[in-house]
Parts: C-alpha cells; structure tokens; sequence
C-alpha cells in the first residue's frame, strides 16, 4: 500500500539559516510515528512543512500522493484532512469550547450547525469534557485545552493528526489526561506523526521513533530498538540525557 | 475686565445646537471612518501588491496633510464632484471620515498584529482560508483590543471637528465664530466654546472607561 505521507528529500532553510537537510520519511496508514531529538533540531519545522505552515525550499511532500509544493494544490483542502495539535493549544479565546470544535466544520466542512453542534458534543464525551461545553478556554486548565484542542482537530474528521510537543506546556500531572486521549486515537488507528519527550509514550504506543538532530534523521526504528539498542552515538548521547 | 455672561446667554440656543452637530458629525465619522478603515488596513495587509500600494499611499496620505487642506479639497473638490454641489455637512462628515479612516487603519493594524501567530496557525491548520481565518478569528479578538484606542481616536475626532467651521457647518465652533462677529468680543465666545468641547470629551471619555471596563468584567 502507497504511504499516506512521503517526504522525498526535504531542504527547509530560515533566511540563510538551513534546518533541515535532505529529510526523506514515509508514514503508512494508521502509522504512529514519534519524532525525539534536541530542542532545536527540526522537529516542529518538519512537522509544520507536513501541513504547509512552513514553506520548504526543496524536495517533496506528499499526502496521499498530492505534492504540496505543487503549485495548483489548494492548501485549505489539504489541511482540513490533517489535525494539529500545538504546544500552546492554540484555542480560539473569544469562544466558547463548542464554537471552537464547530466553527471549522460550519466554515470550512459546510455542516449544519445542528450537526456539527452533535458532532462536537460526541468529541468532548470521547475526551470527556461535555461539561466543559460553554465554558471559555480561559477557564480550562491545560489539560482540558489540549483535549478541546484535540476534540477541535478531530472534528474536521482528518486522516492524518500532528502533534507538536502537546503536553510540553502542561503541569506533569494533566500530562496523563492528554496521554490517555492521544492512545486511544492510536489505536483506534489514527495516522498520527507526535513530537514529545514522552518516552513511555513512544513505547507504548510508537510504531516507530525517529531520532532528529541538526535537521538530519539520525535514527529511525522500533521504539525498542531504538530506545534500547541505539546504533549512533548521537542517539546514544541524547537518550542517555533524557531517559 | 469686565466679563459678559449676557451674550453668552443670548448665544447659548445657538452653541448647544452647534455642540449636537458636533455631535452628529463626530458619531457618523468615526462609523464611517472606522468602516473605511477596515477596508484600508484590509487592502493593505494583503498580499496583492495593487490593494497594499494604494492603501498605503491613502494612509500616507491622510496622515501627512493637514487635516485643514483635507477639509478644503473635500468641501470643494470632492463632494461637488460627486453631488454636484457641495453640502457643509456632507463635507465635514467625509473629510473626517477619509481622515479618520487613515488612523483608524493604524489601530486596526496594531490589533491585528497584537493577536498572537498561534491563532492564524491554528485557524489555518483546521483547513480555514485566509478571509475565513480573518473573519473569524484575528478580527473579533483584535476588535476588542482596539477599544480604548478607538475611544482616543473619538475624542481626537471630537477635537478635529472644529475644523469644519471653516466650511461654515454650524457646529461649535461656528456659532462662537458668529458670536465674535457680532459682539467683537474674544474670551465670551472662545472660553465657551472651550468649556462645552471639554464637557464632551470629558463625558466621552468617562463612558468609553465605563465601557471598558464592562468588557473586561
Ligand atoms: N520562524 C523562524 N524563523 C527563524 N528561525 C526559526 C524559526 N522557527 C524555527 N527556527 C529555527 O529553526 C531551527 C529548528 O527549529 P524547530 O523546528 O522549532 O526545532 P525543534 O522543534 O526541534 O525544537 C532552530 O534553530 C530554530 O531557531
Ligand atoms: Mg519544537
């Protein structure tokens, strides 16, 4: 089966300051990738080219075989099919949580509003904040923002979900909270690409880790092997710091 | 110095009549100012180079020339061009307009701006266009925090009204000019005109507090 996402030999630079170095992945359907490596190193520039926040000077991204560096594709459509999930939850603050999760399905999916008003209600039960419904994200703690920013994201009904560091910016002890809702999705068979320093995250739930650094994947592989039987110093150095 | 309350009195009808059309004048120019304003800051924000050049030059422009000059043009220039003739009133609500839209456009640049990366990024990632990204998420959280500028901007514009006498539209400034005229007497007129504009803005500022501070509660 084609991948859902390739990324064929992808140059990024800031001004003259390049980031990332001829990175080629594939994620296969229902693929859970983890991406690990030193602040600095790519991560969420890699992440944020999958879904054409940031524009690559070179190489190729294709999701479910349409490049987006082709000048005809319509970035909208393309992003509407990939959930993201940022570091700082991003919620819209002047809504409330169900006009956050229905604004995009009314705008964008062309939904009723009647429609995506259940649709969002049966998300914020999945991640367990019907409560939550009229309130403003102001009065969530962090961990029930990621999860309306999860319920958010999921709403468009992507096929691919991005996460950048999303229980970085937590309390350690709503990290679990977030953590439970995001194994769920893998296993429900969501193709997710994470970027965390969860480690037991990756474990559990990694199909695979790659190892970045300097904007070069350094090491990829099973969880275990990579956590347990690193082939590069590299990898070796940064687990032995973070582990 | 012998100081005449009588004529103040005898002009008193007139000066409350021109301070309600300093009024009138001020509200429609600061709502069509702040319309046209979006519509510039809009145009110059984006990314096609034939809307962001010439919103820029009408930025440039009414912020460079005297707000004097604008009144003119627009009194005998524009408004006859586009009515056929010219209208006091028409005139100064427009020049105050046009003006007011050039700074107007400023505030609303600086609230646009003032909205953090995060929300575009994310409005964006759900699959929202660029106008929809607009609409529904920067506008409404840059509006709000466009307030108490908007609330200056109003006094400012309270202020600037007093230009439009020049085109002889019987605002406060007007009736005081007339009140000279006919007594040959300067502080009666002028000290008078000055207390009713500082009861204006005074108020105006005391309501636009009260209404900020309602929007934060
Ligand atoms: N908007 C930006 N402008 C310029 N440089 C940036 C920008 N975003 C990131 N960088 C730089 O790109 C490199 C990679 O950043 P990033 O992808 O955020 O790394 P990571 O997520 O792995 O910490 C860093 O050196 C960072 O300073
Ligand atoms: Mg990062």
């Amino acid at each position: 089966m084609n991948p859902i996402i390739e990324v064929i030999d992808l140059t990024m630079a800031y001004g003259d300051h390049p980031v990332l170095h001829q990175v080629s992945v594939n994620v296969a359907k229902s693929e859970v990738i983890v991406m690990i490596g030193p602040s600095g190193s790519g991560k969420s520039t890699l992440l944020r080219c999958l879904n054409g926040l940031e524009k690559p000077q070179g190489g190729d991204i294709r999701i479910e075989g349409q490049s987006l560096m082709s000048p005809a594709v319509n970035m909208s459509v393309i992003r509407a099919n990939i959930g993201m999930v940022f570091q700082q939850f991003n919620l819209f603050p002047h809504m409330n949580v169900i006009d956050n999760i229905m604004l995009a399905q009314v705008q964008v999916r062309k939904q009723s509003k009647e429609a995506a008003r259940a649709k969002a209600l049966e998300l914020l039960k999945k991640v367990g904040l019907t409560d939550k419904a009229e309130h403003r994200p102001s009065s969530l703690s962090g961990g029930q923002a990621q999860r309306v920013a999860i319920a958010r994201a999921l709403a468009m009904e992507p096929s691919i979900m991005l996460f950048d560091e999303p229980t970085s910016a937590l309390d350690p002890e709503m990290v679990g909270e977030v953590l439970t809702v995001m194994k769920q999705l893998a296993r429900d068979g969501m193709t997710m690409v994470v970027v965390t320093h969860e480690m037991g995250f990756a474990r559990e739930i990694g199909d695979r880790v790659l190892f970045m650094e300097q904007g070069v994947i350094i090491e990829e592989g099973k969880p275990r092997q990579l956590f347990d039987m690193p082939r590069h110093e590299r990898t070796k150095a940064f687990l032995s710091k973070v582990l | 110095m012998d100081f005449r309350f009588d004529i103040i009195i005898d002009y008193l009808p007139l000066l409350l009549k021109g301070a309600l059309l300093t009024i009138g004048i001020s509200i429609l120019s600061i709502l069509f100012g702040s319309i046209l304003g979006l519509a510039v800051v809009l145009g110059k924000m984006s990314t096609s180079w034939y809307l962001s050049w010439p919103m820029s030059g009408y930025i440039h422009f009414f912020r460079g020339t005297p707000l004097y000059v604008q009144i003119l043009m627009v009194h005998f220039g524009l408004v006859p061009l586009l009515i056929g003739q010219t209208n006091s009133i028409v005139a100064a609500v427009a020049a105050l307009a046009l003006n007011s839209a050039a700074y107007t456009a400023e505030i609303y640049r600086a609230g646009i701006q003032s909205v953090d990366k995060g929300q575009t990024e994310a409005a964006y990632s759900l699959g929202m266009t660029k106008r929809q990204t607009m609409r529904f998420v920067i506008l409404p959280q840059a509006i709000k925090r466009t307030i108490p500028a908007f609330g200056n901007e109003f006094i400012m514009l309270v202020k600037d009204s007093s230009l439009v006498a020049l085109i002889a539209a019987p605002e406060i400034m007007y009736w005081s000019n007339a009140m000279r005229g006919q007594y040959i007497r300067v502080w009666e007129p002028y000290l008078s005109a000055a207390v009713i504009y500082l009861i204006l803005t005074y108020s105006l500022s005391k309501l636009l507090a009260s209404i900020e501070r309602r929007l934060e509660g």
